[in-house]
């Protein structure tokens, strides 16, 4: 495993579509934090900052690096069997659960690594801002890196399977392209406005009813969306009834894990059940 | 060393491999020739597990690895620490050089880090590799990156090399050079297996030859038994070339004329003798007279008819 490992995460950290995907995430996040400093960031407490951390984190790294994950996988095994490394690695004494089990390891490093690095950008972007940092920072920030880590687990194993299913890269990376449209925007807005249509038929919904609602919306709905799943999870990192952020209560990311073990329960299944999957596939494939 | 019976792979409604029986003695060098789709790279990449037949038996070293539709991959995976394979239609990974290359590959049959770099330097030397060591293989051309693939094939010092179209985008000097590293094996005692749809490689390396047409084995054995033995079939071509016409009514043979005094002859068996006695009796002088040899390429060609 740690043959296909050691090559894989080479091979990955020289990958342009990485560095493209964090230079576009670099570039978003510096007009962001600029932006909320000109119009009153500077006023921050330690809650909201890193409430807006973790949101702000989980919706720009989750879509970017999601698209990341998702077109890494997609084109994991079939790019190899046109380029033909594919069939010289595998004729070695390897088995290929090793392989595929060193393959996946690599690109969860790598996208780890990835994550952190946006995270990093988003801990600068807070400290820019000006906002006091508590000691739970460090804590929270790992524990949403891993759960960020998880959902991109999941997406990678999604992109196994499309490249065990699509045999010509180009076309997988394609289809990775329109499915991330799909699962990222397409489906949640059209989940969105089934939330907003239940909620204008109810009488006199409040926000938090419709939040509910919105969360269960997209538990029911969005079960294969992991991104979707983790925004169920950090919504509860901070609660306000101020829709300016004032007096807010920080919870933290334990809190908000423990009050969406379904949402939690979901992500790691689907993983699992991506991941069997695309290992499956794999190890009973044709690699021609 | 190895053995193929009753292979079958069909690809959706291709039938790839049709029962193929083969077999490979240890020390040969076997030519499996082919024309292109006969199924040449389908039996080697079943062999190494590549690809999944559907039914048969494939036995490699000793290894009894594939039967009953499955392979068994802990035998496989012993099996293929003794071999040695060259892929057709390939590439190495790009961003590294053919140092790093041959030290990830002998890494995978668990060389130690010594040997490797010790073992790395003497292949590259004998593909002549060794002054573009550090640059990347993505800079390479077609014929380097052949060579490259020939290098990481022998890391092993494997006991079987199994090669798929291995001169294909070699130059002339390439290509001898890469016969003669085949011929340097066969003196060793290693087995190499290779296939080619390309004759003149086959016929100067090879001691015996497998033909696949339409994933079965036409014909196996060789290379002069199979010449006889299309001999005897298609009939040995005689061409003759006399001083003056000839009449050759009354004889058994097949007679066509070429010009006024020169003639094919096709009978069954080698008839020099028989020919030359026959004109000699009408009192006419023979100028010339050769068997036409077939060459391999007529011999695939109606094979493959």
């Amino acid at each position: 495993m740690l043959w296909g490992f050691q090559l894989e995460f080479k091979q990955s950290l020289r990958t342009k579509k990485l560095w493209v995907i964090m230079g576009i995430m670099a570039l978003l996040y510096i007009p962001v934090f600029y932006i909320i400093k000109r119009f009153g960031g500077q006023d921050l407490t330690a809650e909201a900052a890193m409430t807006f951390l973790i949101q702000f984190v989980t919706g720009t790294a989750g879509f970017f690096i999601g698209i990341l994950a998702l077109l890494m996988g997609a084109t994991a095994i079939n790019s190899e069997i046109e380029k033909g490394t594919l069939r010289v690695a595998m004729s070695k004494p390897i088995k290929r659960l090793a392989y595929i089990g060193g393959k996946f390891l690599a690109h969860s490093v790598v996208l780890l690594i990835a994550l952190l690095l946006s995270t990093l950008i988003g801990v600068l972007g807070v400290v820019y801002l000006g906002a006091p940092l508590s000691g739970q920072l460090v804590e929270d920030v790992l524990l949403l890196n891993m759960l960020l880590l998880l959902a991109m687990i999941q997406l990678v194993a999604l992109g196994y399977i499309l490249s065990t299913v699509i045999k010509s890269s180009s076309s997988a990376l394609g289809a990775a392209l329109v499915l991330a449209f799909v699962m990222f925007l397409i489906v949640p807005n059209i989940v969105s406005y089934m939330v907003y249509k239940e909620a204008m038929d109810s009488p006199n919904p409040s926000m938090s009813d419709i939040e509910q609602l919105q969360k269960d919306y997209t538990t029911k709905y969005l079960f294969y969306v992991p991104t979707s799943q983790v925004g169920v999870i950090t919504s509860d990192v901070g609660a306000s009834s101020d829709p300016d952020m004032e007096n807010l209560e920080y919870n933290g990311m334990t809190y908000a894990i423990r009050h969406n073990l379904v949402n939690f329960g979901i992500i790691v299944g689907m993983t699992l059940v991506y991941l069997i999957v695309g290992f499956y596939r794999f190890t009973r494939m044709d690699l021609r | 060393m190895l053995r193929i019976e009753n292979l079958v792979k069909v690809y959706k409604d291709v039938r790839a491999l049709d029962r193929l029986n083969l077999e490979v003695k240890p020390g040969q060098v076997y030519g499996f020739l082919g024309p292109n789709g006969a199924g040449k790279s389908t039996t080697i990449l079943s062999l190494l597990g590549l690809v999944f037949p559907q039914e048969g038996r494939i036995e490699l070293l000793g290894e009894e690895v594939f039967q009953n539709g499955r392979f068994d991959e802990g035998k496989l995976v012993k099996a293929k620490a003794r071999i040695g394979y060259m892929p057709e239609h390939a590439t190495l990974w790009e961003f590294l050089t053919p140092m790093q290359t041959l030290d990830v590959i002998g890494e995978a049959f668990g060389i130690p880090k010594t040997e490797r770099g010790k073992r790395a330097k003497e292949l590259l030397q004998l593909v002549n590799l060794w002054e573009v060591r550090d640059k990347k293989v993505g800079k390479f051309s077609k014929g380097m990156r052949q060579r490259l693939l020939l290098a990481q094939a022998l890391i092993n010092d494997p006991d079987l090399l199994i090669l798929d179209e291995p001169m294909t985008g070699l130059d002339p000097k390439g290509i001898a050079e890469f016969k003669e590293i085949i011929r340097e094996q066969r003196k060793a005692g290693k087995t190499v297996f290779f296939s080619s749809h390309i004759l003149a490689h086959v016929e100067e390396v090879c001691d015996t030859v497998g033909v696949i047409v339409k994933g079965k084995l036409r014909v196996e054995g060789n290379l002069d038994n199979i010449k006889r033995e299309f001999l005897r079939k298609a009939g040995y071509t005689i061409v003759l070339e006399t001083n003056k016409p000839v009449d050759f009514s009354g004889t058994e043979w097949n007679v066509t004329p070429l010009g006024e005094a020169k003639y094919r002859i096709v009978a069954p068996k080698d008839v020099r003798e028989e020919v030359h006695d026959f004109v000699a009796s009408q009192g006419v002088k023979i100028l010339a007279m050769q068997v036409k040899e077939p060459s391999l390429e007529e011999i695939f060609l109606k094979m493959v008819e």
